[in-house]
């Protein structure tokens, strides 16, 4: 096992013990705040799946956190559907991932990448919010939907109801730790390095063999599905849907996450929307319009201050440090 | 809701019941309107992202900072026409400042480009909010009332927007195929290497090119702001148009610029009549995602690149 798989488990594996000691510090509120916040770490680690591995960026990504939700709401509400719990979870995964894939077969397989890509997406946001907004006979228009029931399922004999926070804290950090060490297992194995090799250099790795389209697809696909997925819980836990949820500002705050947790490390982007969120709530205390302004900020001073993430800021001191020795 | 270019039906049009010519020529006009302020906001874009090939996402407030020109013009007791000729002077500061701070150091990166100028974007967006206040901010036309036009009438101002943008064109495409500076652009374009080998300043060019594009865009919002709504927010949505205006058209060439528009604007004018601004919006985006994947080096170009 190299180096860097070890440190990844470790970090992994601190996290996961924070999180299992938190419910002992916190009380029910400070609980449902990182258990949102959670969610959202979730969304920006779908995020940094495709954008980390592939190096191309989805400037949309909340269409597929608000198609989730809006599909998960739907059949939530929906009295004549049974189980509605976990059939909206599967309607909202497979509903986002059915989108990713006519939209990624389009811009994939037309040889459309880097800044093409980029645009076409953020229309792609664009069209959604819009969507959400005119559609109001489904999706209520700019109010949303409201009343959405808490998941609860039978497993086993078993019935669990999420409508308390503890219950749904533990069940939203499981999902969150098993997800993110899936994506890690798949990006670290041979699909991540075909991934890189396309990254490099797509036209040597399709003269290997690599059909790099559809590799490049189906990662879009799965991303999309995770973030449907994260879309899902957030509705649920918060109770309501409006059309802000597939909307340009969040698919650029999820951005921000990435980038400030560290591109590619899957575990940095959780933390980084942990973070961001916390610190977006005590600006937003002060003044609402406020924010908007720093993340503007953020994204500028990221890109020419720290363009590998706050995490990176310990490779580079160990970086400098080394240099200093080495020099004579 | 996002605001339009131009409403959808002209008044007089929806009144009474229109007979086909009536229909066919506003419809026309009402196209050509909107076509008129694509190709001016997609001119800027055509050079930065069709020929510099940077992203920049802050495009569409240079649009926003052009309105916002003829209303501060305007509040101040200027008159409208000393407001548009403000606005393209804004568009180019706003520019030229961020071509200066930010977008010359980042030629090798675009991803890096992709995210600050959509910071910058924010900060725009956001120091227009405080300096202004909320809400949307009036601005009145030049001149009222319509010009009867035989088939149909039709509002004069409208009809003034579709002039100016036509001469700003025409005077781009003389510049640029006519001029020493024009020459020098088109030379850069072609080959960076090379025109820094026979002795042009390749950086002040992009430079000037760029804060030019950055006054287009400044000057087609100060068109727009009698027609639209006057907000800080209202960049997001000449972005998206406008990149697929370009995207569309293909880059190069002032051919792919107006076939794009043409694309564009006309799609939506036409749409606009049957249903919601928002579903024609959607299914115009949704439209040229597809043009692009049959004619990925866009419509007027072809198989030439």
């Amino acid at each position: 096992m190299i180096a860097r798989d070890r440190n990844w488990l470790l970090i992994f594996a601190v996290c996961v013990v924070l999180a299992i000691l938190y419910p002992f510090i916190a009380d029910g509120y400070q609980l449902t705040v990182i258990r949102d916040a959670l969610i959202f770490g979730l969304f920006a680690a779908s995020l940094d799946f495709f954008w980390g591995r592939t190096g191309i960026l989805c400037f949309g990504h909340a269409a597929f956190f608000g198609i989730g939700g809006y599909i998960m709401a739907l059949v939530t509400l929906n009295d004549a559907i049974p189980f509605g719990s976990l059939l909206g979870i599967m309607g909202a995964v497979t509903g986002a991932a059915f989108v990713a894939a006519i939209i990624g077969y389009f811009l994939f397989f037309g040889g459309i990448r880097g800044s093409y890509f980029t645009i076409v997406t953020l229309a792609m946001g664009v069209i959604c919010q819009q969507a959400a907004v005119s559609w109001s006979s489904v999706t209520g228009g700019d109010s949303g939907l409201i009343g959405i029931p808490p998941i609860e399922f039978d497993v086993g004999g078993t019935h669990v109801d999420l409508s308390q926070d503890l219950p749904s804290y533990i069940f939203v950090a499981a999902i969150v730790a098993v997800v993110v060490l899936g994506l890690w297992s798949i990006s670290r194995g041979r699909w991540g390095t075909v991934l890189t090799a396309i990254q490099d250099n797509e036209v040597r790795a399709a003269a290997l063999g690599h059909n790099a389209p559809l590799r490049l697809l189906v990662t879009f696909v799965l991303s999309a599905a995770i973030a449907g997925l994260a879309g899902a819980l957030y509705v649920c836990m918060a109770g309501l849907v409006a059309p802000d949820l597939s909307g340009l500002l969040l698919s650029t705050e999820v951005i921000v996450w990435v980038a400030v947790g560290g591109r590619g490390t899957l575990l940095g982007p959780v933390l980084g929307a942990i973070f961001i969120q916390r610190a977006q709530q005590t600006i937003s205390s002060f003044n609402p319009s406020l924010w908007p302004l720093l993340l503007g900020c953020v994204f500028v001073v990221i890109v020419f201050v720290l363009p590998d993430g706050i995490l990176s800021i310990y490779a580079r001191l160990k970086a400098l440090l080394n240099g200093r020795r080495s020099t004579p | 809701m996002p605001p339009k270019p131009c409403s959808p039906a002209c008044a007089n049009a929806s009144q009474v019941l229109p007979d086909a010519m009536d229909f066919v020529v506003t419809t026309l006009l009402n196209a050509l309107t909107l076509i008129s302020i694509l190709m001016l906001v997609g001119l800027g874009l055509a050079i930065s992202f069709g020929l510099m090939n940077v992203t920049n996402l802050a495009h569409g407030e240079f649009v926003t900072v052009g309105a916002f020109a003829v209303y501060f013009v305007q509040s101040m007791g200027g008159s409208f026409w000393l407001g548009l000729a403000a606005a393209p002077i804004a568009g180019a500061v706003v520019g030229c400042i961020l071509e200066f701070a930010i977008i010359r150091h980042l030629y090798s990166r675009p991803v890096s480009t992709v995210l600050a100028t959509w910071g910058v974007s924010l900060i725009l967006q956001q120091g227009l909010e405080l300096t202004f206040g909320l809400g949307a901010k009036p601005v009145t036309p030049p001149i009222e009332g319509t010009l009867d036009l035989f088939f149909t009438v039709y509002p004069a101002y409208r009809l003034i927007l579709i002039a100016v943008a036509m001469l700003t064109l025409l005077g781009v495409v003389l510049l640029i195929s006519r001029t020493s500076f024009g020459l020098d652009i088109r030379t850069v374009i072609q080959n960076r290497e090379m025109a820094e080998g026979v002795g042009i300043n390749t950086q002040r060019t992009y430079a000037i090119a760029f804060t030019f594009g950055a006054a287009i865009a400044g000057l087609a919002g100060g068109l727009v702001a009698p027609l639209a709504i006057v907000l800080p927010q209202m960049g997001v949505n000449y972005l998206a148009n406008a990149f697929f205006v370009v995207i569309v058209g293909g880059v190069g060439s002032i051919g792919g610029l107006v076939a794009g528009s043409v694309f564009v604007g006309g799609l939506t004018s036409v749409l606009n009549y049957q249903i919601s601004p928002s579903l024609a919006q959607a299914i115009v985006l949704l439209a040229a995602i597809v043009a692009v994947r049959l004619r990925p080096n866009g419509l007027f170009n072809g198989a030439s690149r």
